[in-house]
């Protein structure tokens, strides 16, 4: 067990080194460059000099703010290890993930690690209340669809799953923001607090429920369709297995037979979803979050992908590839846990 | 006689059995014969189990007894149909297409409505931008088209009372007012008067840049006898009277050269284009503008002929009418021809040429096309066609014409009506920047499949030949390729997306590159899912006896792979392909939703819908997202349904489900 997870692990990084890679690279032929924006502005200050030390200076600033920001070479290789924090900069330090710094937010105008925990939090909170509710509705919606199958109950369902699951989320959301905001005015459509106002204690908690509610209720609704269809499915899947018959020879209760044997059976194809779905809460729900204007992690990374907010950009994309990863290695831990005959330390 | 069943006459069969029930397919079509040869099918599978039924016929079989099924395919074939085949028919669309005054308009076919009541005895019609205001010859005054302004909550269509109990002798209409003057000469109006245009408040007075309506005209004290004209500008109007004295009023921020008409006495005929208020002096050689170098030059047609100084043209003929659309102008002349001045938009119909001895009597202007009445009683439209509002169909014993913003009507001497023509209205409404929501509908619909359909023949041909090679060859190759397909799904698609449609958008691309690279980014991401089934596929496949009597016959293993277990797993890449399509299709609205997939001015469903996104705008303007929202789930819904029914009755585990 171990050893599969030391291996998993090993290789988790190699595949987390590439892919971050790759996205250094791309994120490189974007022409944007800091050393000479910086140097320009500063050259503008200065007003005394004539052009042609103008010139000069600014071929001398240029070149201070490249070896400062580190992009005084073209070698993307180097660049990228500059950003991990394993090659020198021109003055022989180090600075880099390795090292904790990951840069800095040039909309906030903080180190990118102030910025992201509060919209981490932000986003995780919406999120793990979205995924328990999700769980608690799909999950016995799902079986008794399965049990009950094509029962007129069932019926019904299918076809609400079915159009839910076919309708992209942003257009859910549009229909609770025009019905719970515009026709009956129970929610604020945006933000996370009453503008202009500054509670504190039991009133700053309704006022930031108040505004949250609503948001919450969508995410769970987007998502309610697709879950409730997988455990159907599964759990049809799971019913028609041997075993079931087998339980049922032996007179085992309904009861027994479908939340032990079939649902225990069921689960298997539903680990990654589940296990997927709560480490997804970390990651924000960027559609969600743009338009209710919560400040979470899809909001974060929207705007900075509109400002070009580089370092942000970056770290941000170096947690969702690490949240995506981990959460493929618990999940296959997860198999091992749910299915016994699943041996992972093979 | 019993006809022979064919392809034609089972599909019929069915549409009438799916509409109508059996008992309308018993009757219009007979009873199935049931041929003592004819397999039996008891649910879904022969009932004899001597006779074998090919796996492909058993489902197609299973597929047909499902209704939805069916019904979902007819609407995915429609759909395709409309979005690739309508395209080639609506030639007057463009993508970037604008207009003003056609902003936001709810869903209505109303335009050229004229009320029953009105149409025998028209006595004048004028209108503005969408909607229309008609005099009747006993003075009775009514509105159609529509009537709400904007989300103002203002609505033309409430005529006030006293408008109604009065006998009225001219109606106008501007942008978002009308205004009316009775037989008495007393002076009504209503709509928007935020510029102050039929009632001089206070405010109105305070604000340098309203010019206040004349105390003459509000106080009721114009002769009606002598009135000549009547007009409304975006937001101004203008009454002028017998003997050139010109009243004028509203907005100056629009019409910055209204002062210099402001107590004018010697104006001969008065119009709005979009910015300037034109005018006719007494000499009757040029337009007047109170600009230099502004509507000096004119030509008798379009295109074509270049345009001379307004005197050299004239030679010596006098003005009698000037008549202003938008931006261009058109003159009547004494000898019954026409000249135009100003900028004409890029789709145009010319000016026709009349018959021998046939003269321009009237001239009418809307916001872009002139309606012309000869002396013989036939009307010619010229200008814009945008609208088909320039195509002015056959007319005889015409006596009169008027011209709406994008209509035209032709009235004979009783005021009936003869013909109108131009736009009806929006069957969708419009957007934002006034563009039609069903044309764009139509037109992001082929975009947002292509890209979809695109995307997804990437992902098979990727994923496909991969999971082939994976399942096949085994090894370090399979350990290799399904490696490279886990680093291609631990890939958190949104953001990486999100990064690589940046990136283009900072690349100098055009359009149609961008919507390819979209389609491209969307397929390489979208592929592992496709390898890992074919590969799975291919391990079951690779221990049958088909794949060893292959390799005992020394066939290649490339070949056996893509020739032999590849049709055998086809079924399953198909039912595949469908959920991919909509789940790409539904990827890409997202994308476009957000800003980042295909963007403005090329229509998507899901850039379509981005304005939604605000509350105050997804219920005012409500048709801007119900409808392209609804084809959208509707497409994704058969199309999903059509793929859960070709995986359900492909399962032979599921056959003794029903």
């Amino acid at each position: 067990m171990a050893r599969y997870i030391v291996k998993r692990l090993v290789y988790m990084f190699l595949v987390f080194f590439l892919l971050t890679f790759i996205l250094f690279v791309l994120y490189h032929l974007m022409p944007a460059n800091r050393a000479y924006t910086d140097a320009r502005t500063e050259i503008q200050t200065m007003k005394k000099l004539s052009e042609e030390e103008k010139a000069t200076k600014f071929d001398e600033l240029y070149l201070k703010y490249q070896r400062l920001y580190g992009t005084d070479t073209d070698n993307n290789l180097i660049l990228y290890l500059r950003w991990l924090g394993l090659y020198p900069y021109y003055d022989g330090h180090y600075s880099g993930i390795f090292q904790g710094d990951f840069g800095f937010s040039y909309d906030y105008n903080l180190p990118v690690v102030e910025v992201v925990p509060v919209h981490m939090r932000n986003s995780f909170l919406i999120g793990i209340i979205t995924e328990i509710a999700v769980l608690a509705i799909t999950i016995p919606l799902g079986i008794k669809c399965a049990v009950k199958k094509n029962s007129r109950f069932d019926r019904f369902t299918q076809f609400f799953t079915l159009i839910g699951f076919s309708t992209p989320s942003f257009i859910i959301y549009i229909v609770f923001i025009v019905f719970f905001c515009s026709i009956l005015h129970w929610f604020p459509v945006s933000g996370m607090k009453s503008p202009g106002t500054n509670y504190t204690g039991w009133r700053n908690v309704l006022d930031v429920l108040h505004h949250v509610t609503l948001p919450t209720i969508c995410l769970t609704f987007g998502s309610l369709a697709s879950i409730t269809r997988i455990t159907r499915a599964s759990m049809i899947d799971a019913l028609s297995l041997d075993c079931i018959r087998t339980a049922r020879a032996k007179g085992l209760s309904e009861k027994v037979v479908i939340y032990s044997h079939a649902w225990r059976n069921a689960l298997v194809p539903m680990v990654s979803i589940i296990v997927g779905g709560f480490f997804g809460t970390i990651s924000g729900a960027m559609i969600l979050e743009q338009m209710f204007g919560f400040k979470g992690m899809g909001l974060l990374f929207l705007s900075a992908m509109r400002t070009a907010d580089y370092d942000m950009i970056m770290f941000l994309e170096v947690i969702y590839t690490f949240i995506g990863l981990f959460s493929n290695l618990v999940t296959d831990l997860c198999y091992g846990l749910v299915d016994p005959r699943v041996r992972i330390s093979k | 006689m019993k006809k022979k069943e064919n392809v034609f006459r089972t599909l019929a069969r069915w549409l009438v059995r799916w509409i109508f029930g059996l008992r309308y397919e018993e009757k219009w079509f007979g009873l199935k014969e049931k041929k003592p040869a004819e397999v039996q099918f008891k649910d879904g599978v022969p009932d004899d189990s001597e006779l074998i039924v090919s796996p492909g016929k058993q489902i197609l079989h299973r597929f047909l007894e499902r209704k939805f099924a069916v019904f979902s395919v007819f609407v995915v074939l429609i759909m395709f149909a409309v979005v690739f085949i309508a395209p080639h028919f609506m030639t007057k669309y463009y993508d970037a297409f604008t207009e003003t005054t056609q902003k936001d308009l709810p869903p209505t076919l109303d335009f050229m409505n004229v009320p029953g009541e009105l149409k025998d005895n028209i006595k004048m019609i004028d209108s503005y931008s969408s909607f229309s205001v008609g005099l009747s010859n006993d003075g009775k005054v009514y509105v159609w088209g529509i009537g709400g302004i904007g989300a103002t909550g203002i609505d033309v269509k409430q005529i006030p009372e006293e408008v109604r109990s009065a006998k009225i002798a001219y109606v106008a209409a501007g942008q978002d007012h009308i205004i009316a003057i009775g037989e008495d000469g007393r002076f009504y109006g209503w709509g928007s008067n935020r510029f102050g245009q039929f009632e001089a408040t206070d405010i109105v007075r305070e604000n340098p840049n309203l010019e206040p309506i004349p105390e003459e005209v509000s106080s009721g004290s114009l002769d009606v006898n002598h009135i000549k004209k009547v007009t409304c500008g975006y937001q101004a109007s203008a009454i002028l009277m017998d003997d050139g004295t010109l009243y004028i009023w509203g907005n100056k921020q629009t019409y910055a050269n209204m002062d210099k008409f402001i107590g004018r006495t010697n104006i001969l005929d008065v119009d709005f284009t979009l910015n300037y208020v034109v005018g006719l002096d007494a000499k009757q050689t040029s337009v007047v503008t109170g600009t230099k170098g502004l509507f000096n030059k004119a030509t008798s047609t379009i295109g074509g002929t270049k345009a001379e100084k307004m005197s050299d043209f004239l030679n010596g003929r006098k003005i009698n009418e000037v008549r202003a659309t938008t931006t261009s102008i058109c003159l009547l002349l004494d000898d019954g021809s026409i000249a135009l001045t100003g900028d004409f938009q890029s789709d145009v119909v010319d000016v026709p040429a009349l018959e021998e001895g046939e003269r321009f009597v009237d001239i009418q202007a809307g916001s872009y096309h002139f309606t012309g009445l000869t002396n013989l009683g036939h009307v010619y439209s010229f200008g814009g066609d945008h609208y088909r509002q320039a195509e002015a169909p056959e007319v005889n014993g015409a006596k009169k014409i008027y011209a709406g913003a994008f209509q035209s009507y032709a009235v004979d001497e009783n005021g009936k009506l003869l013909d109108k023509w131009g736009l009806k209205g929006y069957l969708f409404g419009t957007d934002d920047r006034g563009a039609n929501i069903a044309e764009r509908v139509v037109a992001g619909g082929r975009i947002t499949m292509t890209v979809g359909a695109v995307a997804v023949i990437i992902e098979i041909i990727i994923g496909v030949s991969i999971g082939l090679i994976a399942g096949f060859a085994g090894g370090w190759v399979d350990i290799f390729l399904m490696r490279v397909a886990e680093v291609f799904s631990a890939i958190p698609l949104y953001p990486f997306m999100l990064i690589l449609s940046s990136l283009l958008s900072r690349a100098s691309m055009t359009t149609d590159q961008r919507l390819y690279m979209i389609m491209v980014i969307l397929g390489i991401l979208g592929w592992p899912g496709f390898a890992y089934i074919t590969r799975a596929q291919v391990l079951v496949a690779r221990e049958s006896e088909y794949v060893t009597a292959a390799q005992a016959m020394g066939v290649k293993p490339l070949r056996i792979a893509f020739k032999h277990i590849l049709p055998n797993i086809v079924s399953v890449i198909l039912v595949n392909m469908t959920l991919s399509f909509a789940a790409s299709m539904q990827t890409e609205t997202s994308l476009s939703f957000l800003g980042f997939g295909v963007n403005y001015p090329q229509p998507s469903w899901g850039n379509m819908l981005s304005r939604a996104s605000n509350a105050v705008a997804a219920i005012n303007f409500w048709w801007q997202w119900v409808f392209t929202s609804a084809i959208l789930i509707m497409t994704t819904v058969c199309i999903n349904t059509i793929g859960d029914t070709l995986r359900d009755v492909m399962d032979p585990k599921s056959s003794n489900d029903k």
